[in-house]
C-alpha cells in the first residue's frame, strides 16, 4: 500500500535527517545509513504508528519497501490495537 | 615511579553544572559560584529533596537524531568532553597511533535514564515492548565504546565502576597505560547522568542527601561544615588526554600538569560507612607511587562529600596520614559548589586540581559557615586564595570502599 510506504518513507527521514524525496521503494536500507538495528528502530516506530507488533522477520529486510511489505502484511494480519493515526504513537 | 615513564595531562574537556568549557568551569570555580539549584522536572514535585547540580546540556545541540537516538545522556557527555580534551591536547585520529591509543572511563550508573526508561514503558504504561537500543544505551561500558568508536582507538577500553571512585579509578588505571609503555595516549576520566526519578528516589531512600537550605538552595551543600547535612546529586563528564612526558615535549604540547602518583585501597569493612584506616591506606599508597613525602604535599582536593560522616572520617584519615603536616597543608571541597557527581566526580575534580596548580589558587570550600571541632584543618572556606602549590592530591572514596588517590605535580 502506498500510504505504509509514505509512512515508513517519512520515519526513515525523521530518523536520518535527510529529505524524504531521496528516499525510493528501492532503496537499500544500508545504503542509506541504516544498518540492521537501526531498521529494528524504525520497524519499533512503525508499530507505534500502525499499533501492530511486528515478529522478528523471517524474510531478509534489504529495501524500504521490504519494510512497508512486512508491515502491509501484518496489518492485513492483525487487527490494529487503535486507531492509526501519529496521536495514538506512544514514541 | 621508578623505571616508568613519567606521565602528563595535555588534554582536558568537561560538561558540568559550573559549566561545559574548562575556561567556564574554572571562573565559576574560582568565584565560589554553585550550580547547586532546584531541579525543575516533571517530577520534582514527587521528591522530598528537590535539589541537583544539574549540567546545562542540550544534546540536540550537538548530535543528529540517529546519533541521540543511540546515546544516553551518560555517552552524550562523554564524547562531547572528550573532542573538547583531544583539541585542548592539539591531536586528532590522523595524528596518533590510533591503535596504541585507549579509552578508561569511569561512571556509577552508566545510562541510567535508558535503564528507567525501559522500566517506565513496561511498569508504568504497561508497554509489552522496549526501544531496540535501550541494552546499547543502558550498559555502562557504552560511553567509553562511543568514544572509541568515533576516534577509532584500538587500544585499550575499559570501563570502571567503583562508585565515587570511578573515574578517579579510570584516571589511575589509564595513567599506569602510559607509564608502562603499552600507549601512546589515553582518553581518560568519567561521565555521570543519573538525575532521573527512580535514581533520586533511591538515593532519599538512602538518607545522606542534604537537607534543603531555604534560604538559599545554592548553598545547600556544606562540606567540612558543622552543619552539613549531606551530599548534593549532580551531574557531568570530564575527560583527559594522558601521554608520556618525553612525548609531550617532542611534539611541543602544552603540559597542563604532571600525574605523579596514583593509589587505590579498599576499605573492606562496611558497604556504606568509610573507614579512616582504608582512606588513609589509598592516600599513602598514592604518596609512595609518587615516591613523596606527605610534607611535599601542598593542597589536597578532599572527596569531601559533605555527608557528616565523610568529612569527619577523611579529616581523621589525613591526619594519620600527614601527622603535623596536616595542620599545614590546604584542603578543599569544590563538592559544595558542583555537587557529587558520583562515577564523574574523580575526574571533574582533577580538573579542579589540575587548574589550582595552574593558576597557583586554591578552589575554596563554600558554604562553610560553622566549625566543626572534628573538621579542625583548613580548608580554604569561602574564597578562593592564592597559594603556591608543588603538589596537589586528589581524594575520591566510595560506597563499596573502593578509594582512588591522584597525586599532580605542578609542570
Amino acid at each position: 500500500m502506498e500510504n505504509t510506504f509514505e509512512t515508513v518513507r517519512t520515519l526513515i527521514a525523521e530518523k536520518l535527517e535527510i529529505d524524504k524525496a531521496t528516499i525510493s521503494p528501492d532503496s537499500v536500507l544500508t545504503e542509506i545509513g541504516l544498518d540492521s538495528l537501526d531498521t529494528f528502530d524504525i520497524i519499533f516506530d512503525a508499530e507505534d504508528t500502525f499499533g501492530i507488533k511486528v515478529p522478528t522477520p523471517k524474510e531478509e529486510i534489504k529495501t524500504v519497501q521490504d519494510v512497508a511489505t512486512l508491515l502491509d502484511q501484518l496489518l492485513r494480519e492483525q487487527a490494529p490495537e487503535g486507531p492509526a493515526t501519529p496521536a495514538q504513537a506512544q514514541r | 615511579m621508578a623505571n616508568t615513564r613519567r606521565v602528563v595531562i595535555t588534554g582536558m574537556g568537561i560538561v558540568s553544572p559550573l559549566g561545559n568549557t574548562v575556561e567556564e568551569f574554572g571562573l565559576n570555580l574560582m568565584q565560589g559560584i554553585s550550580g547547586i539549584k532546584r531541579l525543575e522536572t516533571d517530577f520534582s514535585d514527587q521528591l522530598e529533596i528537590n535539589i541537583a547540580a544539574s549540567a546545562d546540556f542540550d544534546g540536540a545541540q550537538h548530535f543528529s537524531k540517529k546519533e541521540l537516538a543511540v546515546l544516553d545522556r551518560v555517552s552524550q557527555f562523554a564524547l562531547y568532553a572528550a573532542q573538547q580534551a583531544l583539541d585542548n591536547a592539539g591531536l586528532d585520529a590522523d595524528s596518533m597511533d590510533t591503535n596504541k591509543t585507549g579509552c578508561y572511563l569511569g561512571t556509577g550508573m552508566g545510562g541510567a535514564a535508558s535503564t528507567e526508561e525501559g522500566y517506565h514503558r513496561l511498569f508504568k504504561e504497561g508497554q509489552s515492548r522496549l526501544k531496540p537500543f535501550t541494552v546499547l544505551m543502558a550498559m555502562n561500558n557504552a560511553a567509553a565504546s562511543h568514544i572509541a568508536m568515533h576516534y577509532g582507538l584500538g587500544g585499550p577500553n575499559l570501563t570502571y565502576t567503583t562508585a565515587c571512585s570511578s573515574s578517579a579509578i579510570a584516571i589511575g588505571e589509564a595513567s599506569r597505560q602510559i607509564a608502562y609503555g603499552h600507549c601512546d595516549y589515553m582518553l581518560a576520566g568519567g561521565s555521570e547522568a543519573l538525575l532521573t526519578f527512580g535514581t533520586i528516589k533511591a538515593w532519599e531512600a538512602l538518607r545522606t542527601l542534604a537537607k534543603v537550605d531555604e534560604q538559599n538552595p545554592a548553598a545547600s551543600c556544606k562540606p567540612f561544615s558543622a552543619d552539613r547535612s549531606g551530599l548534593v546529586l549532580g551531574e557531568g563528564c570530564a575527560m583527559f588526554v594522558l601521554e608520556s612526558y618525553d612525548a609531550a615535549m617532542a611534539r611541543g604540547a602544552t603540559i597542563h600538569a604532571e600525574i605523579a602518583g596514583y593509589g587505590t585501597a579498599n576499605d573492606a569493612s562496611h558497604i556504606t560507612q568509610p573507614s579512616v584506616a582504608g582512606q588513609a591506606r589509598a592516600m599513602q599508597a598514592a604518596l609512595d607511587n609518587a615516591g613523596l613525602a606527605p610534607e611535599q604535599i601542598d593542597y589536597i582536593n578532599a572527596h569531601g562529600t559533605g555527608t557528616p560522616l565523610n568529612d569527619a572520617t577523611e579529616t581523621a584519615a589525613i591526619k594519620q596520614v600527614f601527622g603535623p603536616h596536616a595542620y599545614q597543608l590546604a584542603i578543599s571541597s569544590t563538592k559544595s559548589m558542583h555537587g557529587h557527581l558520583m562515577g564523574a566526580a574523580g575526574a571533574v575534580e582533577l580538573v579542579a586540581t589540575t587548574l589550582a596548580l595552574q593558576a597557583q589558587w586554591l578552589p575554596p570550600t563554600m558554604h562553610l559557615q560553622q566549625p566543626d571541632p572534628e573538621c579542625d584543618l583548613h580548608y580554604v572556606a569561602n574564597h578562593a586564595t592564592p597559594q603556591h602549590v608543588r603538589y596537589a592530591m586528589s581524594n575520591s572514596f566510595a560506597f563499596g570502599g573502593t578509594g582512588g588517590v591522584i597525586i599532580l605535580k605542578k609542570s
